[in-house]
């Protein structure tokens, strides 16, 4: 049976147990400080640290506690050591107690890392998702971006076309608002309504043109009850009084939901058409009565021929007759007044063959005539401006006709003028249309214009009765007609040139170089 | 006047530190006596105690990986654990034992422990050597952060040290 058990192997054990305690804690300590160097955020190694460092403190204490007491004890100082000794043992509450709150602590703080992590990892996810989002965005932007650019050109294609056809049509295009103003025109159309800038056109009402107003309020009942009209002719008037003769077409146009917000139109400029037209028409005219009048002319000739013979055959026999032989002298006078109205006719009616065909030089012809009428001009203070082009190409054509067209047209020149006046002569080549034009001009009254489509009548004359027949014009007419080409009246003249050079009327005499007469 | 006026600010502020010279005992501040340090101590264990089983059931419910560094973690803390035990039951049989049953002699080296060797008595010889708990928990522990450290500086070789944050 065992009396009692020796405490020094105890002891020995404490000693020992507590420094190599304390130098594990130690090497712990080192590890613990240096993972929190290699990574300072870690919170793990942060508790490890902490953790270490109080078990560091614990086995320190312990250490020093064990070790005081195994030398006091050793030294026979007991009391010293039941001093300390308190000291000791809440040095050790404390560190493990620290312990204890560290661990509990961490917890706590890995639950909410852990919370983090796992905010981080669903942030992550989403990050990654936002990002396939946004490529998928991208790749839609892109094709989005591909199609724009694929449509916009074809969009700008088809606009290049239609702007090419609305710039370079001949004919007028416009578009007007709901109000009629125009929005928008080609340059044929502001060339048709004579401006110079579509910029003057824009922001006027699209009836100001029109010469005739009810018509336009015509036009526009129809455009609002049908929704079109077509082909509709209409006298447009430009700023400068001239009017220009236009076949209309106009459309309204509508928005999706059918309601009107403006119309679009074509207008075709067919002065120049109705010109020729109203030309033909009276030259058919002209070709009519001139053969009514070589009939008449024909059947009356024969009758004033019998006429003058016998008033020429009685004057001699009633020569001893003063007052016969007077009245018998007026018969005879007006025989011949009407014989010399049938001749003109005549010549008016048909080709004569009065004259040989040569080759005429027109500016020659010019001069010959002025060298025999320009001195009664110059009586009545009117003088002739002549601007005659050099190297003029010769015509084949009868010159004594020619000569007498001239005398006509400076006649009825004269006639405008009266007394104190300029006439004005231009003769040119027209390269283009291989003839030449001889342009006589005058600033006289100026023919007004309800009268300027019958100025070729025969028999139209705006002379006082006996003082011209109507039928210079007329018979000009016809010899130019003869040479292949025809004579246009412009009053006033449409070339600026002519309007410069203070001209009210110019009768142009188109001439063609070669023709077959 | 004057006089009044001296008078009314002399006997408040004499009374004023007549209060302060005679305080009577105001019992605020807690007593602490000899059992309290004990007990403190005890709850100190079990304190510990109980953070080291929670420390273990964290690890079993969160295993983490099967590097040497967290086993050797694992089994600081379970020695921990039993050093800690043992300790607490060395503190009560401690108290139990009676003065006489330690026997400290003209030395050191003839300090005894006498018998009768009960259970008990026996339980508080050998729960004395303590150290055999706890010098292989700190040697795991140091063995432990060891190997993080090796596993960290691996990994930093290759990794953004600031990435990790565990």
């Amino acid at each position: 049976m065992i009396e009692s058990l020796p405490l020094f192997p105890v002891y020995v054990v404490d000693f020992v147990g507590a420094l190599m305690t304390a130098v594990f804690s130690l090497i712990a300590f080192f590890y613990a400080r240096r993972l929190t160097i290699l990574q300072p955020k870690s919170v793990l190694w942060t508790y490890m640290f902490w953790f270490s460092m109080a078990l560091v403190a614990l086995a320190v204490s312990r250490g020093v506690g064990h070790t005081v007491r195994f030398v006091l004890l050793y030294m026979g100082l007991p009391h010293i050591w039941k001093d300390i000794a308190p000291f000791s043992g809440g040095l050790n509450t404390i560190t493990f107690t620290s312990v204890a709150v560290l661990t509990f602590y961490y917890s706590n703080v890995r639950d909410v890392i852990d919370r983090v992590k796992d905010d981080a990892e669903a942030l992550y996810e989403a990050n990654l998702r936002l990002q396939s989002a946004q490529e998928a965005l991208r790749r839609l932007n892109q094709n989005l971006e591909q199609m724009v650019e694929e449509r916009t050109r074809e969009l700008r294609q088809s606009e290049k076309k239609f702007r090419g056809l609305f710039e370079g049509s001949k004919d007028m295009i416009f578009f007007c608002n709901n109000k009629h103003v125009i929005e928008d025109i080609n340059p044929s159309g502001v060339e048709l309504l004579g401006f110079k800038s579509r910029e003057e056109v824009i922001g006027k009402p699209f009836s100001k043109f029109f010469k005739d107003k009810k018509q336009w309020k015509m036009f526009r009942d129809e455009i609002c009850e049908k929704g079109h009209i077509k082909d509709i002719e209409a006298e447009l008037v430009r700023p400068d009084g001239s009017t220009r003769y236009v076949i209309l077409t106009i459309s309204v146009m509508k928005d999706e939901n059918g309601n009107t917000w403006g119309c679009e139109g074509i207008g075709k400029d067919i002065t120049k058409m109705k010109q020729v037209t109203e030309s033909l028409i009276q030259s058919e005219k002209m070709a009519s009565v001139g053969q009514l009048a070589a009939g008449v002319a024909h059947e009356i000739n024969t009758p004033l021929g019998i006429i003058l013979g016998y008033a020429q055959l009685l004057e001699e026999e009633c020569a001893k007759n003063p007052d016969a032989l007077e009245s018998l002298q007026i018969i005879e006078k007006q025989t011949k007044i009407c014989k010399r109205i049938v001749g003109d006719l005549l010549k008016f009616s048909r080709s004569s063959s009065d004259s040989d065909i040569t080759d005429v030089d027109i500016n020659e012809c010019i001069k010959e005539v002025l060298a025999v009428t320009e001195h009664s001009l110059n009586m009545d203070r009117i003088y002739v401006h002549r601007n005659l082009e050099d190297n003029l190409p010769r015509i084949k054509g009868k010159k004594e006709k020619l000569r007498q067209v001239i005398i006509n047209l400076l006649n009825n020149a004269h006639h405008a003028i009266g007394n104190e006046g300029i006439i004005g002569i231009w003769t040119e080549y027209d390269q283009d249309n291989d003839e030449i034009r001889v342009i006589i001009g005058d600033n006289g009254t100026g023919i007004p214009p309800e009268i300027q489509n019958k100025i070729f009548d025969p028999f139209f004359t705006t002379k006082s009765v006996g003082k011209g027949t109507g039928l210079g014009l007329s018979v000009s007419f016809g010899i130019i007609k003869d040479h292949g080409g025809y004579i246009e009246a412009q009053s006033p003249p449409k070339e600026k040139r002519f309007i410069d050079a203070g001209m009210e009327t110019v009768m142009i005499i188109h001439l063609p170089v070669n023709t077959q007469l | 006047m004057e006089f009044g006026k001296n008078l009314l600010k002399t006997v408040p502020t004499g009374l004023l530190i007549a209060l302060l010279l005679m305080p009577s005992p105001a019992h605020a501040v807690q007593i602490h006596g000899p059992p309290e340090g004990f007990v403190v101590h005890m709850m100190g264990h079990i304190f510990f105690a109980s953070a080291l089983i929670f420390l273990i059931y964290i690890l079993h419910k969160y295993p983490l990986d099967n590097r040497p560094a967290w086993k050797y973690f694992k089994v600081s803390i379970f020695f921990w654990l039993i050093w800690n035990l043992d300790t607490f039951l060395v503190h009560i049989l401690s108290v139990r034992l009676p003065k006489e049953a330690i026997v400290t002699g003209s030395h050191l080296v003839h300090s005894r422990l006498k018998g009768p060797f009960d259970f008990e008595r026996l339980m508080f010889y050998f729960g004395k050597f303590d150290h055999f708990l706890c010098v292989p928990a700190m040697y795991c522990l140091a063995m432990s952060l060891k190997d993080f450290c090796k596993q960290v500086e691996e990994q930093l070789e290759t990794v953004d040290p600031s990435d990790h944050i565990i």
